[in-house]
Formats: structure tokens, C-alpha cells, sequence
């Protein structure tokens, strides 16, 4: 079954290409995010979420 | 004020206030409400269509063929389209501390996209449609859907443009790869040439066709259902929570990781087709590589309600997002299950298919809504919810319903591709007659009827608690805010290149486009390369003017929703249908239609195979020739006259298309469809059907069923 599923790859470099591709982009932002000096900002950008702005003059509601 | 923002020093920092816009958002939520009752009623009831026929009510604009994509348009892009409106433009400016970039633009996005909603429900029911599921509005639509999308865009990016925040958190960046990727999916897919105002051609034809329409069918999916849903996740789960998402790293990776794989899975529908093997092969491998982004994603989710479980017990919106997320997780993993080509040779056109898809747009997406919505009503309307008891009748039935949904489909998908596939130890099929099979599974039609019927009622119980706490809510002025606006003060010095991407909106968007048109190039390369695979074939002719004119009433009538036109290299499809399809055989069709349920038999191998009479009295009365059919009546089609009008307009958009039409065959289109029309109502009236039938709706369509792969049939086989 697989040899038969292969001798049809009448284009093979195009998986080829993909696989690469994928495998270098994948491992490129593993490294960068997972690099250990990035902790701390990522756990600060993690917080953006649950951060408010000051009110500047409080009234209750929408527009 | 924020983190990136608080190592920055604050002197010499312009201090800015503003206010969010929350009307718009007041206005989305109550248009998803609204929409997403209408959906799930259409939805319930085609689910009874399909439990008994008669509640077709034997009126063209409420057959299911017709009612069908107008279920699908309004959950997609109507309940789940309005629901992602409202909570994008929430989050989007609390992220960034900036109010939306334009009221003007927020309110043309709004109304446009009501329009363009109003436009479907006025032309679907009455059979105006290209025909490719998911993408069946006409040109004039999918131009509207062009302008208010890019309306959309410019409010979006306007609005990073004017953040007060210098880190885009990674919720805006699942919205920025659906609001770029959704455009290319629709630009690409909606290419057709018009023949009137309300009818059009696909400008790709058989095999491309069909593998362009399967990109973006299973795009649409991803990037309209599942990355702004997620995106949504990633900023409703921690507020509603109150708790930091579990891993940001693993978001980013997350992120990436689905954008670039996603893209290249649509293949996956069209296995066992005439698409060539690498092609399908690799849609198989990058769907099953799609377990790992999605559970990513799942956990993240589910690990960031870590320390606060109890509050699943007592927050209703709580509780609908961690649901949401455990059925996203299963029907994540039910998809690339069903890519392998061994468990899709099984799954294919069976019932087992809309399980899948209603786990997904049912658990995952009505779930996470309901959740959002919860959040965001009591909010803007500033009160409580109005009761957390109807909060929990709506949960269970929701789930119950669900439930009963999927067991009785895995059930009835099962029972279908065993029963087709069952052959005795001569070799020869032990069920030879279709109908056999749809008998059988007409039991688990009604149970899904039922499950629907309380999803239904679970989201009118939800429409009732969100009016209650609205009305007891009030809306009064803006609240105004402050922030420092960002200046250079706010870039961080020696940040890692990914961390510096993060806060340069534009270059990020630039690199989402190429990771999607990566996957979208090689998927399309079949299309491109499509001479060098496809052998044409001197018996393969275009159809006849009357053929034609056939072609679109079955467009019309939706019979692609329940009738496939390929048969896979399989030998019970073989024995039960004829040949197996060839890519040769599809030149000529603008749109495909292989369809891909088959609740009646394929037809690929169809033409021949009854007198026209069987086919006749099919059409008025299908349990008159095929007893226990479920199929709806079609007097219409007797009544309605033959449109000639548009017939030679219709040839020359053909042969603009490269269908191999003459000039003389154009100018003679209409004698020879009369021509072709009166052999056929001749041979009817001789059998004792009523005379001046000739000119009816049923006698082009029997003449085109009377053609599909009566071409190929003639053909030798190697």
C-alpha cells in the first residue's frame, strides 16, 4: 500500500518543500519562545487581558 | 497600566483618554441572538425533512435542497459570523486600550453584514444559488461580502494603528490570520463568470473545481469556526476566569503551528477521488499533524481554569466554555480520525460526516457563544444575569440534545457504510437496493430530529435569559478611560526577533498571509498542473443546450446536498454503481457537483440507467417507483416552464469558460433544446403521460440525468 501510495508522487518535491518548511519554521519559534530570558515578558504579556485602564471620569454604561 | 508599558518610564508620556465603543458590540450580540434562532429552527427542521418527507410541504422554497444552505449560511455566517463581530470588536479594544478605529465604518460593517444576511434568505429558498456548498450566494452577494469584510479590515487594523499598547496580545493575532485568510479563501473560491444578475458559473470546472471548493470549504471552517473562536478563548477564558491564560509560550506556538498546518488539510474531502493520490496522501498527513496545534490550544484553555474549577460549578459562562472546550478537543480529534483514509473510506458520505460537523459548530462554537455572551450582556447592559437556574436547563438540554445528535448519527453513519459495503461470499452486494439502507437509518433520523429540537429550545431558554437581564440592565453614558499613548519609549530595546514581530502589526499580518498561502500554493498546484494528469477523453462531450438547462435546475433544487456524483475506486461502490470516476469525465462541469452525502444513491452512472418514465414519475412522486423514499416531491418541475431565454447566454459564458461550444451550436441552442425536448415529452406521451409536456422543467432535468456519465460509459475500460 505505501509503495503503491509513493510510486504516484508524480511531484514529490512538494511535500518535500512543505515538510521542510514546516520543520524550520517549527523549530525557529520553539527556540524563540521558549528561550528562557523570554519568560517573564511572555508571563507579563499573559496579564494584558486581565489589565484595565485607570478611569479617567466614571459614568456608568456604553454610548 | 500595562506590562510593557510599565517598564517603560512614564515622563515626558502623553497622557490620552477615551471610551470604547460598546454600541456596536450591543448591536452584533443582538443580531447573533436573533440569527442563531432562525438557524437552529432551519436546522431542526430539515432535520424532520430527512425523518419524514412530508414536512417538505411540497413547496419549492421549503424543500430541504433549498432550506439546507440556507441552515448552513445562517449558522456560519449569520449566528457564528455576528457572534465573532461582536466579541472581536470587544476584546480588540480593551487589548489595545483604543477605541474602534472608525464609528462610521463599525456601523456600514454592521449593516452591511445584515444586508448581506437578508440577501441570502431572500435568494436561497427560491433556488438562486452557484451550488458549492458553504459558498452558494450569488456573485452580487459575494461582492458585498468583499466590500464589508474589507470594511471590517480597515476598522480592525485602524484600530491597532491607534493602540495604546505596545505588545498585540495573541488573541489579535488568531483574528488578523482569520481576517486575511477568510479573503483569500473568498476571493479564490467565488471566481465565477455571470451569466445574469442572479446566475453564474465557477470559472473552474471538474476536478479543480471541486479541489479549490474543498480548500475553502474546509478553510471556512478553520478560519470562520475555529481561529477567531480561539482567538476568543484566548481573551474570554482568563477574564471570565479572572486568571492568566495557562501557558503564553504555548500559545504562540499554538498559533503558528495551526495556522501553517490548517491550510493544508482540505484534500481530506476528497479522498478516494479522481484528485491525484500525493494530493490526498498529503491532506491526510497535515490533517492528522492537526491534533497537535488544536489539543494545544484545548489544554491551554482548559489548564488556564487551573485553581478555579468550582467557580465551572457555579459561573454559567464559565461552565459553557470549559464544555466548549472539551468538545472542541473531541471533534479535533474526530477530524484528522476521519482523514485517514482507511477510517474515511468508512466515514465518507455517511451520516457520521454532519455528527462530526454539529459536535464541532454545536459543542464547540454554540457552546463558547453562549459562554461569551453570558460574559458580555450583563456587562454592557450592566446588571446581573437574569438567572443562573435557566442558565443550567439551558446547558443540559443543550448537551443532552448534542449528545443524542452525534450517538444517533455514529449510529446511523456506521449502519450506512457497513450495509453498503457488506458483500456475500459469491462477491455480490447483500443489500443491491439502495433504499434498503435509508430505511433502516430513518429511526436515527428522528432521534436527531429530537437532539436538534432541544438544542433548539436550550437557545430560545438563552434568548429569554439574555432579554430578561438586558431589560433589567440599563445603558447609560460612556465611561472614559486613560492611557499613555505609545511612543518610542514603549519599544523594548534588544527584544528577541519574535518578540519585536509581536508589536509591528502589519509585518505579522504579512507573515500570516505567507504561512497560509504556503499550505494554499502547493494545495492549488493540482489545479494549476491539472493538463499534465488529466487525459482528455474524445467521448467526453459538453452537455446538450437542454442538458444545460437540466444541469441548473439540479444546481437549483440543491440535489448535490443528497446525491454524490463520483464513484470511488472501491469495489462494493463499483458493483453498486458502475466504473469508477475518471478526472476526464468532469471538464465540462461549471460548478463540480460530487456532493459529498449521499442520504440517495450516487448518480455518477445514472444516465441510461431508467426510461425517462421511471425518471417522470421519480420527480412527482418518488415512493410511487422507490417505496420507503425520503426523497421530497417535485410538482413544480410540471408546472414550470423552460427558461430558453437565458440559454444562449448561458453557452456563451461556457465557451468563455473553455467549454468547446461553436458558434452555430450557440446560435441554434434553443431548436435544439426544443428539438431535444420534444423527443423526449414524445416518448413520454406515448407512454401515457398528458401531452404538451415538452416545454416543462421535469423534461430538461430528465434529460440531463439522462446524460450524467453516459459519456463515460461508452468508454472502454483499460
Amino acid at each position: 500500500m505505501k509503495q503503491a501510495v509513493l510510486s504516484q508522487f508524480d511531484l514529490p518535491w512538494i511535500p518535500v518543500t512543505g515538510l521542510i518548511l514546516f520543520v524550520t519554521c517549527f523549530a525557529a519559534y520553539t527556540y524563540w519562545t521558549y528561550k528562557k530570558e523570554n519568560k517573564s515578558t511572555y508571563d507579563a504579556a499573559s496579564l494584558i487581558p486581565l489589565e484595565e485602564p485607570s478611569l479617567a471620569s466614571s459614568s456608568k454604561g456604553g454610548n | 497600566m500595562s506590562s510593557t508599558q510599565a517598564n517603560a518610564p512614564s515622563v515626558n508620556r502623553r497622557l490620552e483618554t477615551f471610551s470604547y465603543d460598546d454600541q456596536i458590540i450591543r448591536w452584533f450580540i443582538i443580531a447573533t441572538v436573533i440569527w442563531g434562532a432562525v438557524a437552529m429552527l432551519l436546522g431542526v427542521t430539515i432535520a424532520f425533512q430527512l425523518a419524514d418527507w412530508r414536512v417538505n410541504l411540497g413547496l419549492p422554497w421549503t424543500t430541504f435542497g433549498r432550506l439546507r444552505p440556507l441552515h448552513t449560511n445562517a449558522a456560519i455566517f449569520a449566528f457564528c459570523g455576528n457572534a465573532i463581530f461582536a466579541g472581536i470588536y470587544y476584546s480588540h479594544q480593551r487589548l489595545l486600550k483604543a477605541r474602534l478605529f472608525n464609528d462610521i465604518l463599525s456601523r456600514v460593517h454592521f449593516w452591511g453584514w445584515q444586508l448581506i444576511i437578508v440577501s441570502a434568505a431572500l435568494t436561497l429558498p427560491f433556488g438562486i444559488t452557484t451550488g458549492k456548498e458553504y459558498a452558494e450566494l450569488e456573485w452580487p452577494i459575494d461582492i458585498a461580502i468583499t466590500l464589508i469584510w474589507v470594511v471590517f479590515a480597515v476598522n480592525f487594523f485602524g484600530t491597532i494603528i491607534r493602540r495604546r499598547e505596545r505588545h498585540i496580545y495573541v488573541a489579535i493575532w488568531f483574528y488578523i490570520a482569520t481576517i486575511i485568510t477568510v479573503a483569500v479563501l473568498h476571493i479564490v473560491n467565488s471566481m465565477e463568470l455571470p451569466v445574469s444578475f442572479l446566475k453564474s458559473y465557477s470559472m473552474y470546472a471538474g476536478v479543480q473545481d471541486a479541489l479549490v471548493q474543498w480548500w475553502y470549504g474546509h478553510n471556512a471552517v478553520a478560519f470562520f469556526l475555529t481561529t477567531p473562536f480561539l482567538g476568543l478563548m484566548y481573551y474570554f477564558v482568563p477574564k471570565a476566569a479572572n486568571r492568566p491564560v495557562y501557558s503564553y509560550r504555548l500559545s504562540i506556538i499554538h498559533f503558528w503551528s495551526l495556522v501553517f498546518i490548517y491550510i493544508w488539510a482540505g484534500p481530506h474531502h476528497l479522498l478516494y477521488t479522481t484528485l491525484p493520490e500525493w494530493a490526498q496522501t498529503l491532506g491526510m498527513i497535515f490533517s492528522v499533524a492537526l491534533w497537535m496545534p488544536s489539543w494545544g490550544g484545548m489544554i491551554n484553555g482548559l489548564m488556564t481554569l487551573r485553581g478555579v474549577w468550582h467557580k465551572v460549578r457555579t459561573e454559567p459562562g464559565l461552565r459553557f466554555m470549559a464544555t466548549s472546550l472539551t468538545f472542541y478537543g473531541m471533534s479535533t480529534f474526530e477530524g484528522p480520525l476521519l482523514s485517514i483514509k482507511s477510517v474515511n473510506a468508512i466515514a465518507h458520505f455517511t451520516d457520521w460526516i454532519p455528527g462530526h460537523v454539529h459536535s464541532g459548530t454545536i459543542g464547540w462554537n454554540y457552546m463558547i457563544i453562549s459562554g461569551i455572551l453570558f460574559y458580555l450582556v450583563p456587562k454592557l447592559w450592566n446588571t446581573e444575569l437574569y438567572s443562573k437556574a435557566l442558565a443550567n436547563v439551558q446547558f443540559w438540554l443543550a448537551t443532552i440534545g448534542l449528545v443524542l445528535y452525534i450517538i444517533s448519527m455514529w449510529v446511523a453513519g456506521v449502519t450506512q457504510s457497513l450495509m453498503w459495503r457488506a458483500m456475500d461470499s459469491d462477491g455480490h452486494l447483500v443489500y443491491p437496493n439502495f433504499i434498503e439502507t435509508v430505511v433502516k437509518i430513518v429511526p436515527m433520523y428522528w432521534v436527531r430530529a429530537i437532539g436538534g429540537t432541544l438544542v433548539l429550545i436550550s437557545f430560545l431558554i438563552m434568548m429569554y435569559n439574555l432579554y430578561k437581564t438586558a431589560k433589567k440592565g440599563k445603558v447609560g453614558e460612556a465611561e472614559v478611560f486613560e492611557a499613555y499613548a505609545l511612543d518610542e519609549s514603549s519599544i523594548e530595546q534588544n527584544a528577541e526577533t519574535h518578540r519585536k514581530l509581536e508589536g509591528w502589526p502589519m509585518i505579522f499580518a504579512v507573515l500570516a498571509l505567507l504561512a497560509i498561502l504556503v499550505g494554499s500554493a502547493i494545495e492549488i498546484v493540482p489545479s494549476l498542473l491539472s493538463n499534465k494528469y488529466i487525459v482528455k477523453m474524445d467521448a467526453i462531450k459538453p452537455y446538450s443546450p437542454l442538458e444545460l438547462l437540466g444541469r441548473d435546475l439540479y444546481i437549483r433544487e440543491g440535489c448535490y446536498l443528497c446525491h454524490s456524483q463520483t464513484v470511488r475506486p472501491m469495489t462494493h461502490e463499483v458493483l453498486r454503481y458502475g466504473k469508477h470516476s475518471e478526472a476526464a469525465e468532469f471538464v465540462y462541469d461549471h460548478p463540480f457537483q460530487w456532493g459529498s452525502k449521499r442520504t440517495g444513491p450516487d448518480l455518477a452512472r445514472v444516465g441510461g440507467k431508467y426510461p425517462d418514465m421511471w425518471h417522470y414519475r421519480h420527480f412527482f412522486e418518488p415512493r410511487e417507483v422507490t417505496a420507503g423514499s425520503i426523497m421530497p416531491r417535485y410538482t413544480w418541475l410540471y408546472d414550470n416552464k423552460i427558461d430558453y431565454y437565458s440559454l444562449q447566454k448561458k453557452m456563451s459564458v461556457m465557451l468563455a469558460l473553455g467549454v468547446p461550444y461553436s458558434a452555430e451550436e450557440i446560435a441554434a441552442g434553443v431548436t435544439n433544446a426544443q428539438a431535444q425536448a420534444a423527443t423526449i415529452a414524445k416518448g413520454l406521451v406515448e407512454g401515457g403521460v398528458p401531452a404538451k409536456v415538452e416545454d416543462k422543467e421535469v423534461i430538461a432535468l430528465i434529460a440531463y440525468m439522462q446524460r450524467i456519465g453516459a459519456d463515460y460509459s461508452k468508454v472502454e475500460a483499460p
